[in-house]
C-alpha cells in the first residue's frame, strides 16, 4: 500500500489541486509533476502565484492514521 | 639649405591594410558614383552625371549598436528564477492568484482548452491517483479531488 510522503508525487499533486482549485486539474498535475528541490521550494511557489499559503493535506492528516 | 620637397609622412593612406569597407566611399561619407553599363545610349552618362550632382550619403558602416542585430541568447530562465518583471504579480492573466485575470489577455489567446488538457491528463492518470488515495493516510483533500475528477470523466 502506497505511504503518504511529503513532498511527494501525489503531495505534490494534492498541494497543488487544493491551492489553484480542482477546476485547474490539468495545471495542478503538470505543477506537481516537477521535481521540486524541496517541499519549501514547491510552497513557495504556490504562495507566489496565490497569494496564499499552500492548501491541502498537512502533516496531521499524513498521521492521522497511525 | 636643404630643400623641402615633401614626401611620405606616414598617414594612413601608406598603410596597404587601411582599406574601406565601403569601398571608395570610406573617407568622403558619399557613395561613390558608379557607371551603370547595358542602359540605352546616353542615358548611362546622364545617370552618372545625377549620381555627381547628387551623392547619396555613406551607408553608416560600424556605427550599428550590437544590440540593432543580436545578442548572445542568455541562459533559460526555469520557474524559480526571480521575475523580470518584479510589479506584475506572476499569475497576471490567469483566473487564480494575484494580478489581473483572463480578461486582460488577447482575445486569440483567451480561448478556454483546459477542458480537453484536463481530460486527457486526467484519463491518462486517475487510476493511478484513485490508487493513490485509497492509501490509509491520503489526506482527505486529496481523496477530494480525486473524486473530483471521477465527477468529471462520468459527467
Amino acid at each position: 500500500m502506497l505511504e503518504w510522503q511529503p513532498g511527494s508525487l501525489y503531495d505534490n499533486i494534492d498541494k497543488f489541486a487544493s491551492s489553484l482549485g480542482y477546476e485547474n486539474a490539468g495545471v495542478a498535475i503538470t505543477l506537481g509533476m516537477i521535481p521540486w528541490e524541496s517541499i519549501d521550494d514547491r510552497d513557495a511557489f504556490i504562495e507566489t502565484i496565490t497569494g496564499d499559503t499552500p492548501k491541502g493535506g498537512n502533516f496531521t492528516n499524513y498521521n492521522s492514521q497511525y | 639649405m636643404a630643400e623641402n620637397r615633401g614626401g611620405p609622412n606616414g598617414g594612413p593612406q601608406y598603410n596597404p591594410a587601411n582599406i574601406s569597407a565601403a569601398g571608395g566611399a570610406g573617407q568622403s561619407g558619399k557613395q561613390p558614383s558608379r557607371y551603370i553599363s547595358g542602359m540605352p545610349y546616353g542615358q548611362g552618362q546622364q545617370l552618372m552625371q545625377q549620381q555627381k550632382s547628387a551623392p547619396m550619403s555613406a551607408p553608416k558602416m560600424g556605427a550599428v549598436s550590437r544590440g540593432e542585430y543580436s545578442e548572445p541568447m542568455s541562459k533559460l530562465r526555469t520557474l524559480l528564477d526571480d521575475t523580470t518583471n518584479p510589479l506584475e504579480p506572476q499569475s497576471t492573466g490567469i483566473n487564480f492568484g494575484r494580478g489581473a485575470d483572463s480578461s486582460i489577455m488577447p482575445q486569440n489567446l483567451v480561448s478556454d482548452s483546459r477542458p480537453l488538457e484536463n481530460q486527457e491528463i486526467v484519463k491518462k492518470y486517475l487510476p493511478a491517483f484513485a490508487n493513490a488515495a485509497k492509501s490509509p493516510n491520503a489526506p482527505d483533500s486529496f481523496k477530494g479531488f480525486v473524486n473530483y475528477l471521477v465527477g468529471k470523466i462520468n459527467a
